[in-house]
């Protein structure tokens, strides 16, 4: 007969605890959308049709374009996603974030 | 990205964010390992490969929909991870081709064979270190897992590491676990692989090669220990590749075995050794972790005057780094790593201090502006702007001189920035360059903390080199 070992489980515990989403906004009229920008992969291009798309289904909508926040990935990020940010989407009085672009 | 998501949405405020369809696999478990079930739009393919007109119309009719749908629509899907042992449980019993066999179906082995990770041996690791098992280091991305003394361990024992190399494998996860060094980066698409660089005279006691063939896989201290690196990766950060999905290199590339300095040659030419150039005393052990995303050819040059060996260096060094400066530009960091054979060193060694060599180097490997700016429109940037990185205080003012995109700039940002250590076959006149992923893996180095009855644990294991 073959020796026979017990081995331990190789991964380590998960420390993150399930949180849920922010509530969603079901009709983006009166409401100010932001854009942070990782200022890669065509989001000059990419960025003003998704606006022009929203707006044509929500006419009243605001946004406050990726130009206003910086880098958020990158030599700035601390500065533009730190404890700055929440403060700027304050002041910018947005109500939804779009963030992008890759993973 | 997700991270700044998950960051908007503590604060009460709906996101929708932006992959294309490659990164999904990734981005879904990088929100599993923040615990928030982020909603996404998704682009089909590749954004930087599509004309005008199809980026359009996969904007119109699939990307903004869903993002539109993500910002008005609760989502009904859940992060919530599968129930999993505790920490030091005993997962399975079977031969060794058994659990062979169980942790490949599991993705817990690299494709290799490992070594069983028992308690056992796992305590034999664990007996070289006076740090307690269950202490925690810090979570780790993309699957948010905490990093514990036992887990480095039980990779160490897989890796097929010895007991006694475990201060040094302590030391090399502190080291990735500062968040300097962008752990969370290490997943990206370039596919880069962190370099294990070992000082001191630890590296002589566990036998590690520094000579001929230092970076080829053989000597058990350099191998198992870049072996570890790849396990401890994709175990405990979660970076698989297929059929996982933590890992997004486009190609990437294998472990780099451990590298080692034959410090004793460096010291007789009056250089300060790579540890000492870290910061650290004569005599002091440290680990030294760097990102390696490319690596120069075999360089080798002549004669017995120093400049010569300089000027070749900047020829062929440059030409391996050029396209790559502009991620350095970026975000105004990105390190060289010069590995010179002895022979080499000796010579430009005896006329000039390191700090020459770097400033040599950072004054001679020049990019033109238009060079740089084309390197990043075609990888991912195509509003690349130098005048931009200077205006936001990442690159220094000589970096947008002039608007002449024929005008030259260094793809050094500063003669710091150049790393020199000697390695290698003291017979043959060779050197290589390691070119690091900008701010994702820069230089970072801890103290190795060996145990209180070190050697008299050392002569226990009768550590020698095999």
């Amino acid at each position: 007969m073959k020796a026979t070992e017990s081995v331990l489980w190789p991964l380590a515990r998960r420390a993150a605890r399930t949180r849920a989403l922010a509530a969603r906004l079901p009709d983006l009229n009166g409401k100010t959308i932001a854009e942070l920008w990782d200022v890669i992969f065509r989001g000059e291009t990419i960025y003003p049709l998704v606006r022009e798309h929203i707006r044509k289904r929500f006419p009243g909508v605001k946004f406050v374009d990726y130009t206003h926040f910086g880098n958020f990935y990158g030599a700035r990020e601390e500065a533009n996603i730190g404890e700055r940010l929440p403060d700027q989407l304050r002041e910018h009085g947005a109500d939804a974030v779009i963030v992008g672009i890759g993973a | 990205m997700l991270r700044a998501a998950a960051l908007v949405e503590s604060h009460g405020i709906p996101t929708a964010s932006i992959v294309a369809s490659g990164f999904a696999q990734q981005a879904n478990v990088l929100k599993k390992g923040l615990g928030v079930p982020l909603q996404l739009g998704v682009y089909p393919g590749a954004p930087m490969v599509d004309s005008e007109e199809v980026l359009r119309k996969k904007v119109e009719e699939e990307l903004a929909p869903a993002l539109t749908s993500a910002l008005t629509h609760p989502s009904e899907e859940g992060v919530a991870a599968e129930e999993e042992p505790a920490p030091g449980t005993i997962v399975f019993t079977g031969t060794f081709d058994e659990i062979q066999e169980h942790f490949l179906a599991k993705q817990w082995s690299d494709g290799l064979p490992i070594v069983p990770p028992t308690r056992e041996r796992t305590d034999r690791f664990l007996a070289f270190t006076d740090r307690d098992p269950d202490e925690v280091l810090r979570a780790v991305p993309p699957e948010g897992r905490e990093v514990s003394i036992l887990c480095i361990a039980i990779a160490g024992v897989m890796a097929g590491c010895r007991p006694e190399y475990m201060p040094v494998l302590v030391a090399a996860v502190e080291a990735m676990c500062d968040p300097r060094f962008r752990i969370e980066d290490a997943g990206s698409t370039p596919g880069w692989e962190p370099l294990v660089i070992v000082s001191g005279p630890i590296a002589e006691t566990l036998g590690f090669n520094s000579g001929q063939s230092a970076m080829r896989v053989g000597r058990q201290a350099n191998t198992s220990i870049g072996r570890f690196i790849r396990l401890f990766l994709r175990n405990i950060c979660g970076y698989r590749i297929p059929p996982g999905a933590g890992d997004k290199g486009g190609i990437a590339m294998t472990f780099n075995v451990a590298l080692a300095e034959n410090e004793t040659f460096t010291r007789s030419l009056g250089w300060s050794t790579y540890g000492e150039d870290r910061g650290f005393k004569t005599g002091e052990n440290a680990v030294t972790m760097m990102s390696v995303v490319a690596i120069s050819p075999p360089t080798y040059s002549a004669g017995d005057r120093a400049e010569t060996h300089l000027a070749h260096w900047a020829d062929v060094f440059g030409a391996t780094c050029r396209y790559w400066c502009h991620t350095g530009f970026k975000r105004g960091v990105w390190h060289l790593l010069i590995v010179a054979s002895p022979s080499i060193a000796q010579v430009i060694a005896a006329e000039w201090p390191k700090d020459e060599v770097r400033r040599y180097l950072h004054q001679h490997m020049p990019v033109t502006v238009e060079r740089a700016t084309h390197y990043a429109q075609m990888t991912s940037t195509p509003t690349f702007d130098l005048s931009r990185l200077v205006h936001e205080g990442i690159l220094p003012a000589h970096y947008a001189a002039s608007d002449d995109p024929q005008r030259s700039v260094p793809m050094i940002i500063d003669p710091a920035m150049v790393d020199l250590l000697v390695a290698g076959d003291p017979g043959r006149n060779q050197s290589r360059a390691y070119m690091n992923n900008h701010m994702q893996g820069p230089p970072v180095s801890r103290r190795v903390t060996l145990p209180g009855r070190w050697k008299e644990m050392l002569d226990a294991a009768g550590n020698s080199v095999t």
